[in-house]
């Protein structure tokens, strides 16, 4: 069974043709072609399809298309604005926060997240609202200290 | 190739600087496999053995074959059969293409649970999933051997009939389930051991754990209409990829071109292919490019974790704390197929001492548990899980400071390695005088609800060298452009566009770096055995002199005088006439666009080893209500010879060693006795989040190595080996009592507190 979803993502209207069968991340990824977003257990465990659901991080491969009809949703591709990084980005560019880059997506819409609720993060609130993204790679530590620069250059703003 | 004296005064390398590919990382713009889409691309999908052991009697894919949609279905039939014996060049011994194919799809029998017996392509993934399940296999099922007990129990179920334990005199006449022997020994170990003034020993049994890449393997094939293939491929090595599938599938190296994307971790487990034969297979029987995501299901089942073990040590001491003995007998669960080798783990558990007295025996024991793969300084973890508890217990016997005993006992470079040659440059000895005068060693431990105790270990990784290759041609604006024939595994890129910046004397903004395809760059073997940061640098050392020496010849003519009078530095030729004039990099090349390409060739096959190794030191508190073991504290001391990006080299580091903890803690693989993976997702199989690691310090020590462009050592690979055993060292400080089973699970520490006996947890 197949029928229109439509929603905003990233700012933009998109309507699709889903199946029934369609999580959110294969609307993202296979029908709207949005591929920063990505699939690394497709059942809720290693958060890398992290996107933000009216503004919360939810993982995408535990969410069926269907249910974003109407929705608003941010995927990696609509954090940089009109081709500018943004903090949590320049962030974890600087501190080495990315290595093979495939939980990072995800990890960066965590941060946003995190950050939008709160300004100044200690490391314990930080490394708890990363604690759904599984990142094999870094050791955490450079991302952890990222997310913190980026509290402090949102601080002082552009 | 002339290795260059040692520069002073670097302005590139040793620098922090961001990964040059960091930007697309973080905007979602870097494309893996799974991202990647042809015109007319369909999907393929693998059907898995559901039995650990048993024959196949029938496979039947005509109702997948009806189904609408259903495009193509290969099994073994489809591919040309593999003798033993085959093999394919990588490294030093080659690789065994027979038990690649294997791995790729089984043949008569079936070896483990999940391992490939077809496949198809159709033109909808939800299709392919259906067809999968319309094929039916038919099975007679066998006895299962699970584990390396049960595999050398007189009786046991063998495996393969054919398989005659190598390096045992005589030779046995009937199979086993034993691959192979392997002795490293030296002087009496008995006699040492009975008259030892000390003597220790350790049992480890050691669960198999997953590399845990978040990138499942994933690819897209296609064969054109004249038959070539290309592959776009996560991959380790794009040349192995070539080899591999040209093997498997039969096509001659010039009708198959592999273009390696970007790869979402492979920590050892993306050098050997999975879904890429078979996509290509597909790709030729249905005329679509085919596109394999595998699943994480699959991966956990249907890839090569990291091989469980048995192991036993004793180690044996005089009175002023020399070690005179180190007995080991190393197990090694291969899973299905035989032929891996026990060697390097067996060196690297004993390689960090000198001792004259020693005998290390190694067994590879086949199970019918999936094939293990190499991860990460494979093996190391598993030896030293057991050494080095055997010798901080030595320590506690002896009275002595756990430091102090290695102190007595540390290689130093000219020393007798374990294989008899002398140690290369090695820093063992600084590495411990920095841990003596460092607070993770000094400060007072503290005191928390529980027992808390601190752990020292230390590991040593060989690495190897193989071959690396890249060319450089120069921009229309004089620019360096690098083509690499290794991936990026690691920051390759930003390392070496450090290194060739610094030739040039540029700036990193001023070079290019793109990891080549295997029709575009030169082979290199694969990013493993920490070899890719050291050879690389030595290729594009080379190819840059190249590039510089025809850019001279060039400039000679303008500057009008010998190619020797032409100098450069920093983007600038000059001459050493007097008054001479000189032109800018960028002016030549604008100038001479169009008198033929500049193109620089660099290739390492023979440098000299950088032995990796590192000394661990951590805090633990031990909650002896449940067992749980919290790492309260972790500092990693590391002798890189060079750090090119200490960012980096921090970055390969720590998460080497929360690889280490993951597995010492948390990770391993529980099968029940029908050989099914109880944990096969990440929920289950528990690798550590932000929550569960403490900061990871790493302190880097620079020793360079010898007639090696900047001296640089291998990174990767030995900050895995010590942690297990750093953290066991620690909870013996604690607790007072041994753990023998990793991951050190809170239940087995319980156990083992209670005082209940080792083995069967």
């Amino acid at each position: 069974m197949k029928s229109i979803v439509r929603c905003e993502i990233n700012g933009e209207e998109h309507e699709v043709l889903a199946d029934g069968r369609d999580t959110l991340l294969e609307l993202l990824r296979e029908r709207a072609r949005l591929t920063g977003t990505k699939e690394g257990c497709s059942n809720g465990n290693c958060g890398s399809c992290t996107v933000l659901l009216e503004g919360a991080p939810v993982n995408a491969c535990l969410v069926l298309a269907m249910e974003a009809d109407g929705a608003q949703i941010t995927t990696i591709e609509g954090v940089a604005a009109n081709g500018a990084l943004d903090a949590v980005q320049n962030a974890m560019i600087e501190h080495g926060g990315t290595q093979c880059g495939f939980c990072t997506p995800g990890i960066v819409l965590s941060a946003k997240a995190l950050l939008a609720r709160s300004s100044r993060p200690d490391t314990d609130e930080i490394r708890a609202a990363i604690a759904g993204n599984l990142c094999r790679c870094t050791g955490y530590d450079k991302i952890v200290a990222a997310v913190q620069a980026a509290a402090q250059a949102m601080e002082k703003g552009p | 190739m002339n290795a260059p004296e040692p520069k002073t005064d670097l302005k590139v390398v040793g620098k922090r600087l961001p990964r040059i590919d960091a930007g697309e990382r973080v905007t979602g713009r870097a494309v893996y496999p799974a991202d990647f889409k042809r015109p007319g691309m369909v999907w393929g999908r693998v059907k898995r053995s559901t039995q650990a052991h048993a024959r196949i009697l029938r496979i039947d894919t005509s109702r997948a074959a009806s189904l609408k949609g259903v495009l193509a279905i290969v099994t073994a039939a489809d591919f040309p059969e593999v003798p033993m014996g085959s093999s394919i060049p990588f490294g030093e011994t080659g690789q065994d293409l027979w038990v690649i194919s294997l791995i790729n799809m089984a043949r008569e029998k079936v070896l483990w649970i999940g391992q490939p017996v077809a496949a198809v392509a159709a033109a909808d993934p939800h299709v392919a999933a259906q067809a999968i399940d319309l094929i039916e296999v038919e099975y007679d099922p066998l006895p299962a051997v699970m584990d390396i007990e049960a595999a050398l129990a007189p009786g046991a179920p063998i495996l393969h009939g054919h398989l005659i334990t190598k390096g045992v005199e005589p030779a046995p006449r009937t199979a086993s389930n034993v691959g192979a022997r392997t002795l490293i020994a030296r002087g009496d170990v008995e006699a040492a051991l009975a008259t030892a003034a000390a003597t220790a020993e350790q049992q480890v049994v050691v669960d198999t754990a997953h590399q845990g890449y978040l990138e499942p393997q994933a690819v897209v094939a296609e064969a054109d209409p004249t038959g070539f293939v290309t592959v776009w491929a996560s991959t380790q090595g794009a040349f192995q990829t070539e080899l591999m599938v040209a093997g498997l599938v039969g096509l001659p190296l010039s009708k198959i071109k592999v273009i390696p994307l970007e790869i979402g971790g492979g920590f050892g487990g993306k050098i050997l292919t999975h879904p890429e034969p078979i996509a290509v297979r597909l790709a030729q029987k249905c005329g679509r490019p085919v596109k394999i995501v595998m699943s994480r299901e699959e991966v956990m089942i249907g890839t090569g974790p990291a091989a469980a073990a048995r192991i036993a040590v004793r180690v044996g001491a005089d009175r002023d704390g020399r070690l005179t003995a180190i007995d080991g007998r190393y197990h090694i669960d291969t899973g299905g197929i035989p032929g891996t080798a026990t060697t390097l783990l067996m060196q690297a558990s004993a390689a960090p001492y000198q001792c004259d007295n020693l005998r290390l025996e190694g067994f590879d024991v086949v199970t019918n548990k999936p094939r293990t793969e190499a991860y990460r300084g494979p093996g190391g973890i598993q030896a030293v899980f057991a050494v080095e508890q055997a010798i901080d217990a030595l320590a506690q016997k002896l009275d002595l400071d756990p430091l102090e005993l290695r102190r007595r006992n540390a290689a130093v470079t000219g020393s007798r390695m374990p294989i008899g040659t002398p140690f290369p440059s090695i820093g063992l000895t600084t590495i411990l005088d920095r841990v003596g005068a460092h607070p993770c060693w000094t400060d007072p431990i503290g005191s928390g609800r529980f027992p808390r105790g601190r752990g020292l270990a230390l590991g040593y990784w060989r690495g190897t060298s193989m071959t690396s290759a890249c060319h450089i041609t120069i921009a229309g604006d004089g620019r360096p452009m690098v083509t690499m024939g290794s991936v990026d595994l690691s920051g390759t890129r930003t390392t070496m566009a450090q290194v060739a910046a610094e030739q040039f004397g540029l700036s990193i903004d001023d070079v290019h770096v793109v990891m080549g395809d295997t029709k575009s760059a030169a082979f290199s073997d694969a990013a493993a055995g920490s070899r890719v940061g050291r050879t690389m640098t030595a290729a594009v050392v080379e190819a840059s002199r190249d590039a510089l020496e025809q850019l001279k010849a060039r400039a000679a003519e303008k500057l009008q005088c010998g190619a020797g009078d032409v100098t450069y530095s920093a983007g600038v030729f000059g001459t050493q006439n007097a008054g001479g004039a000189s032109i800018a990099l960028a002016d030549l090349m604008k100038a001479t666009l169009t008198e033929g390409a500049i193109v620089g060739r660099g290739v390492s096959t023979k440098l000299p080893l950088g032995v990796e190794v590192g000394a661990h030191v951590c805090d633990v508190e031990v909650d002896t209500d449940t067992g749980q073991v919290t790492v309260l504290r972790y500092t990693a001391f590391q002798d890189v010879g060079k750090a090119l990006n200490p960012t980096a080299v921090e970055g390969q580091i720590a998460g080497s060693v929360a690889q280490g903890l993951g597995w010492a803690l948390t990770e391993g693989f529980d099968y029940d006795s029908q050989g099914r993976l109880r944990n096969a997702s990440l929920l289950d199989y528990r690798m550590p989040t932000a929550l569960d690691l403490p900061p990871i310090e790493c302190v880097i020590i620079e020793t360079p190595v010898p007639n090696v462009p900047y001296g640089v050592r291998g990174v990767g690979e030995v900050p895995i080996v010590p942690p297990a055993a750093t953290v066991a060292n620690a909870i013996a400080r604690a607790v007072g009592v041994r753990i023998g089973h990793m991951p050190m699970t809170p239940e087995r520490v319980l156990r083992a507190i209670k005082g209940e006996a080792f083995g069967k947890v």
